[in-house]
């Protein structure tokens, strides 16, 4: 079926054939629809989703495009739930890699083209984060394999079934070795699936491998609790928070979810009293970091110490024996008695790999009384199980030839492990090597058998990111290429029949259904069920017992801090681990410290660049590696930091050879991957320099009211504290004309300063949102990056170890736009609404009103980006163009572009109120960047209803105009930051 | 009225009324000198280029320039603001000494008004290459149109300056080309070519000089001087407006509608200048563009510098005075001392201090300093655009948008381009038109008799004016 | 066929001193062709041109149109909000108006001149002494008016020390 769909892509020329198939398929889903299907018979919605592929055909490759629609193909008989031109909203679930999110699919026409935060999920609660938001590209990505293929030769999934049974038979007679290699599994089902193909066939092993890995933490929760999981932290019931190098806001386990925590912990803007403190000990500037209140920058070698003496001065307090160990380079007496000032709402965490130190921040946070209060076991994270150690055996093996069978899904061990050629020609030598690749990479590339599974876009699944708590994952959309999900070939290999929807459909409707009592028929939850997306049960009991013994063996073991150079390896915000290196959102996504893009970098401190005369585009070598230098203050003194996850080889033609690859040098230290590196050879290269794609240049205020910020203390005594000058301008408010009056509605948007963490997520949902076109890194470097909202950083104070400030800015649609006046055309005029509006037709690219707008946030289409093989990312294909949303104009060359405050949004639901004779409800409207910001930090609103949100908070005394000095009236307010410094 | 004890004759050497025209012509029927085709074919070449530039341009897109999201302008606006100062020249010479009274004006005018037109050409071309999509550049007429109620915003300083340049442009060409017509008949009735005879009988538009028609040619002359004097200070004060009316530090400022006119009065005057004393050298007319002549035109530029000089430091003043942050940083952050101080000291010493070198006779009386000085301070007024321009853009009000701008080789390419037009221009001119104001001329010689007969020289300005002869 | 007593001087002093004294002597004065406008002589033929009246007139015109085109443009048929400036920004509109009208007067002056003064591309010039553009004084006499005695005018002339006299047979009608 899913080939006669693409065949349909391929046959647009041939409207009469597809019309005559459509109409078959037409006829098929009516009499599928109305069916109400028990189990085993066909299951309606797949089939109705297939039927979906043909509006596809029809229109998503036209619309979107600049070229007139040649063919409109109607439908013979309209299915039931699609309005042409309307979207349609499914609930659906993304994990990979290690990032979940339960998330609303938007289908347009058949395409998905955006993906929403899921409300109703309490574990990532409506927020995602750039990689989620830009997974929607992954759909559309040229990289993908199209087919089943052995040895680059197509091959029919019944012949490959065939051909690979039969090699496993072979091997079992052989007694040969067959390994089942994954990333970590969340779904029951799959699970499930693997437990029944592993006992159908003996021998056969399975091991988790995550790229980068909570190995130590695992070893660690199993010696101090006896549980190969990871606690839930509920930072939103903490009132003290240390992390000890964990980038819990950007990359560490979960970051989504512990960002709404901790923005919700942080938030003042509803009057609360109390607030979050945070400490961050670490080596590089991570986003975390950049966030905390006090901020110790110490080498990664040296956080055992600290760790432990922490730990000592805590159990003195608290009576307990001091352990033995290394001898701490940071004084933390005083942190040790805030702790305790708090103990049951504390948190301490350690993104630390060393079971060691893990184990010790238990035994800390054990002491202060924070498990059941700030750590529950209740709910345990699931997102990352794989261990080192497994994997390290794996690959000895493999490498010493005892391998015979290995099945990849998911994982490319080949780039993210060392010795990734090594392994690559020892898969190459195995009897069976079968890849379930979606996409390009350097692992499937070595296999035999590539197996491509379908975007989860395409697939059912269900997952469980935490004990208790079960999302599901829809179809949104007709397989767009000949794939077919792992479970199902594992299913087939195992000698089971049915397809992998129905094998989930069951379980839930017997095993999960049991476990609630709010449906009592079956259908009706399933049915329920997968609108929500949500099934969060929960659990009662954890069976977690804290066991003291090896506390002192760990706290031995812990090794000295080293003298020599260090090298941090971090996961980036946009690339994470690689898997995604050819989605081009995420690489002109700038690094919200560096604000750099398209490439990887040795971020060095400041001192060290004035020693050795560096600058930001000369070249360093670590250990023989020659990398670009960017200097970064708060870099900890005798360290380097550079991301992992770029240099990819074979991810596609985006990701290929961006950065350079730097997995290879992540070694195990007892049995435990640590990402990072001692004793490094750092060695300048002399006059050479290489260029950084940097977004944004100087990073000093320069003293200006910009960023407007000040102390909890102070905003205890005064809410205006920090913010004197917004009354003064207020009083100074005149004017030589009268104002415009916006009697319908005014929209506005207030963004909290302090709920607002810097990750990025916001540009991309816009970028989705909007067709902003990717540029590539020759133009970023130019300065001329579309992004309509950008996130400006500061820093302020102590060079090597400075406060960071973070301001999104995009169009402030100011009621006295300088823009407005100078535009000779009249392309740029006020809405009656409030709204700066951009009339791109009518634009000629004067680029005045570049110069003119104070804040910059205009961008101009200086090249073609689409279309145009000098830029050839998404919009230069057809396939890429298809995540286009129709609402929404793709700009020519030469023409004005700018933050439209999602008017195609406003619009929609105005008419729906309209349709329905009603008022716009409070936050019915949502941007984009708004609804998924995971910060929850932007607010959108009518400023005409004085009850609505925004004008509560356009009343609060923290609030601020960008500018506002200039009277150009704008219709965005900022909520001063309020840091909470001892 | 005009007085030769201050200012010398107009014309060395009792010339006859018929020798004044014979002396004026001789180039139109002279041979092509070598020097000219060389110049001509390196003019062309130059323009060649510009014009591969301008393909590029519109073919690719303005992404092929060096501006960027914080700086949208770069070299094109500068440019075109240093063209339009230069295409000031002409009319205020001619206009402003006219209605002055000036009467040695008329060696001048007739190059400095070919002058205008030509730049005022260049000018032009700018604002229409650096719209983002040159070829709907029509949007910006207020034509009535079937696209609903659709007009422009009248709002907008483009607007203006837009109508300003091509009112200005179309004044300035039928100013010259009216101004030429009895020189066309002059030459119409003196040349012996038949072709010329044609040609210029055409363009002479059948004048034979009688009293009918001179007496509407003045009439028409000061009309159009008049209402063209409007536009010389109308003209630039609106291209001011392009900044003045901003929001950017640096461009905001009451100061720019007179700075920017006397600026652009300034660098025509020494655009005047150097031209003429290269036709000077050229074409032997000594005796019509006398060292009186030259002498003016500096003093006149001593006292345009000197108001140059107050203006600098005015706006510098008051950069300080209004205590706003950003206005000083762009002042003495970014200009005066910061990463642009080259051109900001530049743009002082060529326009400010040098041209106070006037004031010594003998700078004033060797041409060839006076030719290298007017060159520099073409120089000095263009590194004030540039000031103007990339300074307050690159950095203004927030400083994550700071960004640095450097011309790419196809904005470079586009300069040159408008240089190599210019100059082909101008060599047109000396080639095919009376260089000279023949008429004119003629009109102001019985000057220098009425006053050679009446006894009413003093020695030393007999002294002077024979000094003077021997030059 | 008229004809008519040409009188060709070197400077325009003579002229004036003859033109006078013929005048003096009851003639009738055609035309004078001079190199370059002699106000006298201009004021002594009586003519009087009204060019810079019209041009007046056509500023007030223009003024008036492009004040009033804005209007209607920016206020009645299209009103905008641009930075939230009044719909009538009269400030603006002057800007445009002045250039504008600067722009009218001139082309509609141009058009006068070239009606009046029958100056015109292409127009085939009627000469009577090619001299007249380059370095002599022309002086024109109506030789058919009754009472006309060449010896007498010519004399006057050659007094004034007109260079040539000569009887200028013109086929056309009138100068």
């Amino acid at each position: 079926m899913e080939k006669t769909y693409w065949r349909s892509l391929e046959e647009l020329e041939d409207p009469k054939a597809l019309r005559i198939r459509e109409a078959r398929e037409e006829s098929k889903q009516k009499s599928l629809l109305y069916k109400k299907d028990e189990g085993d018979t066909g299951n309606s919605r797949r089939d109705f989703l297939k039927t979906l592929g043909f509006s596809l055909a029809a229109t998503a490759l036209i619309s979107g495009c600049e070229r007139p629609v040649n063919k409109a193909i109607p439908y013979l008989i309209k299915p039931e739930e699609i309005t042409p031109g309307q979207a349609s909203y499914y609930a659906s679930s993304y994990f990979d890699a290690g990032d979940y999110g339960s998330v609303v699919v938007k289908v347009r026409d058949g395409r998905p083209i955006k993906i929403e935060g899921n409300e109703l999920s309490s574990v990532s609660r409506q927020g995602t984060c750039a990689r989620i938001q830009a997974s929607i590209l992954n759909l559309y990505d040229g990289a993908r394999y199209k087919g089943p293929q052995q040895r680059s030769n197509t091959i029919k999934w019944h012949d490959a079934d065939l051909e690979i049974v039969k090699t496993l038979d072979q091997l079992k007679q052989q007694n040969g070795r067959v390994v089942l290699l994954t990333q970590t599994v969340i779904s029951p089902s799959a699970r499930q699936i693997i437990e029944q193909f592993l006992a159908a066939r003996p021998g056969t092993e399975w091991v988790q491998y995550d790229a980068v890995s909570a190995s130590g933490m695992l070893n660690a929760n199993v010696k101090s609790f006896g549980m190969r999981a990871i606690p839930d932290y509920r930072i939103d019931k903490a009132s003290v928070l240390v992390s000890f190098g964990a980038d819990f806001l950007g990359t560490w386990l979960s970051p989504v979810e512990y960002t709404r925590r901790y923005t919700d912990a942080r938030r003042l803007d509803e009057g609360q009293r109390k607030m979050l403190r945070h400490y961050q000990f670490e080596a590089a500037m991570s986003l975390s970091g950049s966030n905390a209140d006090v901020r110790f920058p110490v080498k990664p070698s040296e956080e055992g110490g600290i760790v432990l003496s922490l730990y000592n001065e805590i159990a003195k307090a608290k009576g307990a024996e001091r352990l033995n160990g290394v001898m701490p380079k940071v004084d933390v007496t005083a942190l040790a008695g805030e702790l305790l000032e708090n103990q049951g709402k504390s948190l301490v965490i350690s993104g630390s790999n060393d079971e060691n130190i893990q184990m010790l921040v238990n035994g800390i946070n054990q002491l202060l009384g924070n498990y059941g209060q700030t750590i529950l076991w209740e709910s345990a994270l699931q997102t990352k199980k794989g261990t080192d150690q497994e994997m390290q055996s794996l690959v000895a093996d493999a490498l010493a030839g005892k391998i015979d069978g290995l099945l990849i899904w998911g994982v490319n061990p080949v780039y993210d492990y060392p010795e990734g050629e090594k392994l690559e020609a020892a898969i190459r030598k195995m009897k069976l090597s079968v890849s379930f690749a979606e996409r390009q990479d350097e692992t499937a590339r070595a296999c035999e058998y590539i197996l491509p599974e379908p975007n989860y876009l395409e697939s059912w699944n269900d997952l469980e990111p935490r004990t208790g708590f079960y999302s599901l994952a829809q179809p949104t959309v007709s397989k767009l290429f000949d794939s077919r999900n792992v479970e199902e070939s594992l299913m087939a290999w195992s000698g089971k029949q049915g397809s992998w929807a129905d094998y989930i459909r069951n379980r839930w409707k017997t095993e999960f259904f049991t476990r609630q009592s709010e449906y009592t028929d079956p259908m009706l939850f399933w049915n329920y069920t997968l609108q929500k997306g949500v099934f969060e049960p929960g659990t009662n009991s954890s069976g977690a017992v804290w066991e003291p013994s090896g506390l002192a063996a760990a706290a031995a073991a812990l090794e000295d801090a080293q003298t020599g150079a260090e090298v941090v390896l971090y996961e980036s915000i946009a690339i994470g681990n690689g898997k995604y290196a050819n989605n081009p959102w995420l690489q002109e996504l700038p690094d919200p410290i560096a604000k750099i893009s398209w490439d990887n970098y040795a971020s060095v401190p400041v001192a060290f660049a004035k020693e050795h005369g560096l600058d930001n585009e000369h070249v360093i070598t670590v250990n023989g590696i020659e990398l670009p230098v960017f200097v970064q203050p708060g870099q900890a003194e005798g360290t380097i930091a550079v991301a992992l996850g770029y240099g990819r080889e074979y991810a596609g033609n985006v990701g290929n050879g961006v950065g350079i690859n730097l997995f290879q040098q992540v070694s195990a230290k007892n049995g435990n991957r640590r990402y990072y590196l001692t004793n490094a050879r750092l060695e300048p290269v002399e006059g050479k320099t290489y260029p950084l794609a940097l977004s944004q240049t100087h990073h000093s205020m320069e003293g200006r009211p910009i960023v407007r910020e000040t102390n909890l203390d102070e905003y205890l005594l005064k809410p205006e504290a920090g913010n004197e000058m917004h009354e003064e301008f207020e009083k100074k408010h005149v004017t030589l004309y009268p104002e415009k009056e916006f009697p319908a509605h005014h929209w506005g948007m207030a963004i909290d300063l302090n709920s607002c963490t810097g990750c990025g997520n916001c540009a991309i949902a816009c970028q989705a949102e909007n067709n902003i076109q990717v540029i590539g890194k020759e133009q970023v470097r130019n300065r001329r990056i579309m992004h309509w909202i950008r996130v400006d950083r500061y820093y302020s104070g102590d060079i090597a170890n400075p406060d960071v400030s973070f301001q999104p800015v995009m169009c402030q649609h100011c009621d006295n736009a300088p823009c407005e006046n100078v535009c000779p055309v009249a392309a740029t005029p006020h809405s009656s609404e409030g709204l700066n509006q951009m009339a791109y037709n009518r634009c000629v690219g004067t680029k005045y009103c570049i110069n003119n707008c104070p804040y910059r946030v205009r961008r101009f289409n200086w090249f073609k980006y689409v279309d145009n093989d000098r830029f050839d990312y998404n919009a230069n294909n057809d396939l890429g163009r298809m995540v286009l949303n129709p609402d929404v104009t793709v700009r020519s060359r030469g023409v004005v572009e700018k933050c439209s405050m999602c008017v195609q949004r406003i619009q929609e639901k105005k008419q729906t109120a309209k349709l329905e004779g009603r008022m716009i409800g409070e936050g019915e409207i949502k941007t984009a960047c708004q609804q998924s910001c995971p910060g929850n930090a932007i607010v959108f609103g009518d400023l005409n209803n004085p009850e609505s949100r925004i004008s509560k908070l356009f009343k609060d005394k923290r609030n601020y105009h960008l500018l506002e000095e200039l009277h150009t009236l704008p219709s965005v307010g900022y909520l001063t930051k309020v840091r909470n410094k001892a | 009225m005009y007085n030769l004890k201050i200012r010398g004759r107009h014309i060395i050497g009792d010339k006859s009324l018929g020798q004044i025209s014979g002396d004026i012509i001789a180039p139109i029927d002279a041979k092509t000198p070598l020097w000219w085709s060389a110049a001509l074919v390196v003019s062309l070449g130059l323009f060649g280029w510009g014009i591969y530039s301008m393909y590029i341009t519109v073919t690719q897109g303005i992404g092929t320039w060096g501006v960027n999201n914080t700086v949208g302008w770069g070299w094109a606006i500068i440019n075109f603001v240093w063209w339009i100062g230069i295409g000031h020249a002409g009319t205020a010479f001619s206009i402003f000494l006219l209605i002055l009274r000036q009467t040695w004006r008329t060696a001048i005018n007739r190059a400095a008004e070919a002058m205008t037109v030509v730049a005022v050409g260049c000018a032009a071309l700018f604002p229409l290459l650096h719209m983002g999509r040159p070829w709907l550049f029509f949007f910006i007429f207020p034509y009535p149109n079937t696209r609903g109620p659709l007009w422009v915003n009248f709002n907008s300083p483009l607007f203006w300056d837009f109508v300003a340049i091509s009112a200005y442009l179309l004044i300035s060409a039928s100013f010259w080309y009216f101004g030429m017509v009895p020189d066309f008949a002059t030459i119409r009735d003196t040349t012996k070519s038949k072709v010329k005879k044609a040609v210029y009988g055409f363009f002479s538009f059948g004048w034979t000089g009688s009293s009918r028609e001179w007496l509407r040619f003045e009439a028409l002359s000061f009309v159009l001087g008049g209402i063209a004097a409007v536009l010389v200070v109308s003209v630039h004060s609106i291209v001011s407006t392009d900044f003045a009316v901003s929001v950017e530090p640096g461009w905001h400022t009451t100061i720019f509608p007179p700075y920017f006119v006397v600026g652009a009065i300034f660098s025509g005057f020494a655009m005047v200048l150097t031209l003429v004393t290269l036709m000077r050298k050229l074409y032997k007319m000594e005796s019509f563009i006398t060292d009186s002549h030259v002498d003016a035109v500096c003093r006149v530029l001593i006292f345009i510098s000197l108001i140059m000089g107050t203006a600098y430091l005015t706006e510098i003043f008051m950069a300080w005075y209004s205590g706003s942050t950003y206005e000083m940083y762009t002042f003495f952050k970014n200009r005066i001392f910061g990463e642009y101080a080259f051109q900001f000291w530049a743009m002082f010493i060529c326009n400010a201090i040098i041209p106070q070198l006037f004031w010594f006779k003998t700078v004033r009386s060797r041409l060839w300093i006076v030719f290298i000085i007017s060159i520099l301070i073409n120089i000095g007024m263009w590194f004030e655009r540039f000031n103007i321009v990339i300074t307050s853009l690159s950095h203004n009000y927030i400083p994550a948008n700071w960004a640095e701008y450097s011309p790419t080789i196809i904005e470079i390419g586009l300069f040159v381009g408008t240089l190599g037009m210019f100059s082909a221009g101008v060599l047109l001119f000396f080639r095919y038109i009376p260089m000279i104001a023949i008429s004119e001329v003629k009109s102001v010689a019985k000057y220098d008799k009425e006053q050679d007969l009446t006894r009413s020289l003093s020695h030393e300005t007999s002294e002077k004016s024979k000094t003077q002869a021997q030059h | 066929m008229n004809r008519y007593m040409v009188g060709v001087f070197n400077d325009e002093f003579g002229l004036v001193k003859a033109f006078d004294q013929v005048k003096a002597g009851g003639n009738k004065i055609d035309e004078v062709f001079t190199p370059y406008p002699i106000h006298d002589v201009i004021v002594k033929m009586g003519r009087r041109t009204r060019i810079s009246h019209a041009a007046f007139f056509y500023g007030i015109f223009g003024a008036a149109s492009l004040l009033g085109f804005m209007y209607y443009a920016s206020v009645i048929s299209w009103p905008l909000n641009f930075g939230g400036k009044p719909t009538n920004a009269f400030p603006s509109f002057l800007v445009v108006s002045i250039v504008g009208t600067i722009l009218i007067i001139t082309i509609l002056t141009l058009l006068t001149f070239s009606i009046r003064a029958k100056i015109f591309p292409g127009k085939a010039a009627v000469i009577i002494d090619p001299r007249a553009t380059n370095d002599k004084f022309i002086l024109v006499i109506d030789s058919n008016a009754p009472g006309f005695q060449p010896e007498k005018v010519e004399q006057v002339l050659k007094e004034n020390g007109a260079s040539e006299v000569y009887i200028h047979e013109n086929p056309h009608a009138k100068l």
